[in-house]
């Protein structure tokens, strides 16, 4: 082994990832703000007392869970019948793939900004659409029920044919004699996938879900372009709120307090994830 | 050994790809060293459609050289928000890029709190300041400081169709009263229209339903008054615009570009907007051409009308290393001549007292002195630098109601006690 | 066989209708995006993408600016990536695997948080509103991916092949610039091209860095565009800016779609 070939790497790594940390654990101690001049004042975990009771920082954890679970286990399903479906042999195949791969490789900028237009009230063609056919609007982006949802949609579109191709790259390497065999024993399509591809296809729905779930958990450009964080402050993610406390309200402290508090929830909840996947993990290897 | 040839080849790719970097690079570096030291510049800041506005009148500054001075316009993102955002990520990357920058009534006392802007008082001259009209002169201040010179006066209108209704409404009631006629007539697709997405422009309206009920945010004494029983009946009438279909339900999705758009389009008999809006309604494009009068805001019987006040102004920051200048500058756009010719073409209300008595702006427009009077009922938002955070407070609560169903008096109660908190966190260090 | 290629036309409308949306509404006339469903004369107009493209700085230099954090950053990344992969899959059973564990853990932080930080010590250096600067945080953050990509490439070879190399006399940096490098090729592509798209498509970090207008990236001037029209909203200028923003990534879609997808599925299949 070279160290010495590691060794910018770790260093910048360190500058770009160990130095923030500290920094934020530092801050998250200190006041910092316009009553302080901007400069950090130490204030006794006043931020963190301040947390606890902020409703608004609890709210947005919900949404952002919320958020980055629904997407990612709807990109899940759909990325497994993208791959199954890609998997097949037809006519063009290479061009379908390329098409697939597009949403993937926009900005979110463009793309975040592409839905914002279609879920527009009144001139986006969804609602065009509605009233096209005297149907009454539903105000997407504007019904706190529904816009989050909205976002999902676009999140979902655009990562969705990430997930797609990894577990793609999974079902290439599962043998077909695999399902020849499986066949001759008399199991039907429906099975096959049951017994064979599902369980081989695991590894890679665990590397893709948890891959999205950190992406997603972090969601910011999607959420700020689409929705600003409205209606009523219902798709504000953790992120957001971060960015809002440091560049609007000039409370650097309190930045700093939300972005250590939401590594924390991550990893709890990676954790968490980690141990029930290993749970169903040997319950199915039981089984 | 076909690995040679593998290896000649990454080798030539390489290269090419090395020379086209390098040229990148010496390109990236020529460009950055080029300016000139004639005059000195003044890089203004303005939010895009201010940029737009002005480039005539930066432009024969520049021209004349005796001014010594050129400005320099940076044209900022189209939403108010992100211009902000703008300014404050460069102020806090120290790189002094701007001299001036033109900001939001609400932003002054952040700003002047980090301590990023220049005291005017050193530069105003003994009877300059009473030059403007006094409504303009409020919002400039933090802690006895003038800190900005007002460049455009903005305020809540009411605008109402005049081919519907022979006199605009005076009360909330008579607002709802005619525009469920003229809707049930069948005249108008809304009666209403305003702006009710989440986001400022929904305060600035709120603000104005208060007043009209006698109701209050925040008054002189630092008590938010936000859940007594008037608060509650001004949310309460907002809400039943909507419900009573006053006003559309996608209007909670509507800024001022929307509200416009609808009225542009005669599908609204009434609708709040600031002064911007007449020079768009008399367009040729405009539907609506010549049947638009403005009125003062709406208010209770017992109640003075109160429009919020908008008023965009320039700034010295602190980085600048040629304030005076920066000051005379300032000074070029805000003059009687520049306020005059921006009234006329882009419908900017001026901030200086004699332009509203200007014989030739009068026999021009017939909403002058509307404006002058709205103007001088305008009222400005509380001036606290944490006017983002409560803002942000009341917009959730208020779009709660409006979106979410959210009880009213609840929602208010929890807006009056989140911003307590805000305020009363602010004492403490 | 029917179904299958009903749902491959599905497949094929999810992913480029929006797009195609797009497309439509940039070539409109303010009229006809507010009534897209209605027959109108005049209808089609390139009004949006003269505008455009004749903005103040045009649009082009937004191209520039990110075409060249995209490419020196992902040249850093590569530079330092390949001998960090190199020197990691010689290393320890153990201490690899740590390793690895720990660039996984950064591969998978949320980023955007950072943001606050990178800008302090980008004040703290003095090295906003450089684009050569903004690409050291891209390599950094596209770090821990590149190593983990090129490591599953190096670990692949054989081990023989180095020895008989150091058997024939070659030094270390010789063995890996004429030996080693040559073989992973194909790995270096394929992540080159990942790295390149991250930066390309990177906003939060490009926001706040940079506050000079003229050294702007693509995601950020894009996310900026102003109207010609002083206060309508400039859906027409959006569309044709997203449009003219996709062109140059649906090109490197098309041109190294195989590298994008065994880059992609390297790491997935290996890791």
């Amino acid at each position: 082994m070279y160290p010495i070939l590691l060794l910018p790497a770790l260093i910048l790594l360190f500058g770009v990832f160990g130095i923030p940390i500290v920094r934020y654990i530092w801050l998250s101690f200190h006041t910092s703000s316009v009553l302080t001049d901007l400069l950090p004042i130490p204030n006794n975990g006043a931020n963190w007392i301040r947390l606890f009771s902020d409703s608004r920082f609890w709210q947005d954890a919900i949404q952002t869970f919320r958020f980055a679970i629904s997407s990612v286990i709807l990109e899940i399903l759909i990325a497994i019948s993208i791959a199954i479906l890609l998997n097949q042999t037809f006519k063009n195949r290479g061009i379908v793939r390329t098409i697939t791969l597009l949403p993937w490789a926009l900005p979110t900028t463009i793309m975040a900004l592409s839905w914002r237009w279609i879920f527009n009230t009144p001139y986006g063609p969804i609602e065009q659409i509605l009233t096209l056919f005297h149907l009454n609007s539903i105000n997407i982006l504007s019904s706190p029920k529904i816009a989050w949802f909205a976002t999902v949609i676009a999140d979902v579109w655009k990562t969705t044919p990430f997930i797609a191709l990894i577990i793609l790259a999974g079902l290439q390497t599962i043998p077909e004699d695999l399902y020849e065999a499986f066949k001759l024993e008399g199991g039907n399509e429906f099975s096959a996938f049951q017994k064979i591809t599902l369980p081989l296809l695991q590894p890679y729905i665990f590397l893709g879900l948890l891959f999205r779930f950190a992406q997603a958990f972090g969601v910011f450009d999607l959420i700020q372009i689409m929705t600003g964080g409205g209606p009523a402050s219902t798709t504000e993610s953790l992120s957001l709120y971060a960015y809002l406390n440091a560049l609007r309200y000039l409370d650097f402290g309190y930045s700093s307090t939300i972005i250590i508090a939401t590594f924390i929830l991550m990893i709890i909840f990676s954790l968490f994830t980690w141990i029930l996947i290993r749970q169903t993990k040997s319950l199915l290897s039981i089984r | 050994m076909n690995n040679r040839k593998i290896v000649k080849g990454i080798k030539y790719s390489n290269f090419k790809y090395l020379l086209l970097t390098l040229i990148l690079v010496i390109f990236n570096i020529l460009g950055i060293k080029a300016q000139s030291k004639k005059a000195v510049e003044i890089n203004f800041l303005m939010p895009a459609p201010f940029a737009e506005s002005t480039k005539d009148l930066v432009k024969e500054f520049n021209q004349d050289k005796n001014n010594k001075i050129n400005i320099k316009v940076t044209k900022g993102p189209l939403e108010t928000e992100s211009v902000s955002d703008l300014a404050i990520s460069s102020l806090l990357l120290g790189d002094n890029s701007f001299d001036v920058i033109l900001i939001d009534i609400t932003w002054l006392p952040k700003y002047a709190a980090a301590g990023w802007l220049v005291s005017l008082d050193q530069f105003i001259e003994k009877g300059e300041w009473e030059s403007l009209a006094p409504g303009a002169r409020l919002g400039n201040s933090y802690e006895n400081k003038i800190y900005r010179w007002p460049f455009v006066a903005d305020m809540g209108l009411l605008y109402w169709r005049s081919d519907l209704m022979p006199e605009p409404p005076k009360t909330p009631e008579e607002l709802i009263d005619i525009s469920l006629k003229l809707k049930q007539a069948g005249k108008v697709k809304y009666g209403y229209v305003w702006q009710g997405r989440q986001y400022e422009g929904l305060i600035c309206v709120f603000l104005e339903v208060l007043n009209a009920f006698g109701g209050g945010w925040i008054n002189d004494s630092n008590e938010i008054t936000l859940s007594n029983k008037k608060s509650i009946q001004a949310a309460n009438w907002l809400k039943r615009l909507i419900s009573s279909g006053v006003s559309p339900k996608s209007v909670t999705n509507f800024s001022e570009t929307e509200a416009l758009q609808a009225f542009k389009e005669g599908n609204a008999a009434l609708m709040r907007n600031w002064p911007y809006a007449w020079a768009e309604l008399q367009k040729e494009s405009s539907a609506v051409k010549g049947k638009v009068s403005i009125a003062n805001m709406i208010a209770k019987n017992n109640q003075v009308p109160v429009s919020t006040l908008g008023s965009w102004g320039f700034s010295v920051l602190q980085g600048s290393k040629n304030k005076s200048e920066a000051y005379r500058a300032i000074k070029y756009l805000t003059s009687t001549n520049s306020q005059k010719r921006l009234f006329l073409n882009n419908g900017y209300t001026p901030t200086r007292i004699d332009l509203f008595k200007d014989k030739e702006l009068i026999s021009n427009s017939p909403i002058l002195a509307m404006l002058g009077k709205a103007l001088s009922s305008a009222k400005p938002r509380p001036e606290t630098p944490y006017y983002a955070q409560i803002s942000n407070i009341l917009q959730t609560q208020i779009s709660a109601i409006l979106t979410d169903n959210k009880p009213i008096d609840e929602a208010m109660k929890l807006a009056e006690i989140k911003t307590r908190q805000i305020i009363s966190s602010s004492g403490q260090k | 066989m029917r179904k299958q290629n009903n749902l491959i036309c599905l497949l094929v409308l999810w992913s480029l209708l929006p797009f195609c949306w797009q497309i439509y509404t940039s070539f409109s006339t303010p009229e006809s995006i507010l009534n897209p469903f209605t027959y109108q004369e005049n209808r089609w107009t390139l009004q949006n993408y003269i505008q455009i493209l004749s903005a103040n700085p045009p649009f082009w230099r937004y191209l520039y600016n990110s075409l060249l954090v995209g490419l020196t950053s992902t040249a850093i990344t590569i530079l330092i990536a390949t001998p960090a992969a190199y020197s990691l899959s010689k290393a320890k059973q153990h201490l690899s695997n740590t390793l690895k564990l720990l660039l996984l853990a950064a591969a998978l932080f949320p980023y955007v948080l950072l943001f606050l930080s990178l800008l302090e010590i980008a004040r703290a250096i003095g090295i906003a509103n450089n684009l050569f600067a903004l690409s050291i945080p891209y390599s950094a953050l596209s770090m821990p991916l590149a190593v983990l990509l090129l490591n599953s490439a190096f670990s692949d070879l054989p081990n023989e092949l180095e020895e008989a190399a150091i058997v024939e006399g070659l030094g270390l940096f010789q063995r890996i610039r004429w030996i080693l490098i040559p073989l992973i090729a194909p790995a270096i592509a394929s992540t080159s091209i990942i790295v390149f798209l991250f930066s390309w498509n990177e906003y939060p970090i490009a926001l706040t860095w940079i506050s000079d207008s003229k050294l702007i990236t693509l995601t950020v001037a894009i996310a900026r565009i102003a109207g010609s029209s002083v206060y309508s909203v400039p859906y027409g200028a959006y569309a044709a800016a997203t449009v003219l923003g996709a062109i140059p990534l649906i090109l490197i879609v098309l041109l190294f779609q195989k590298q994008i997808v065994s880059g992609l599925t390297q790491g997935a299949i290996k890791g």
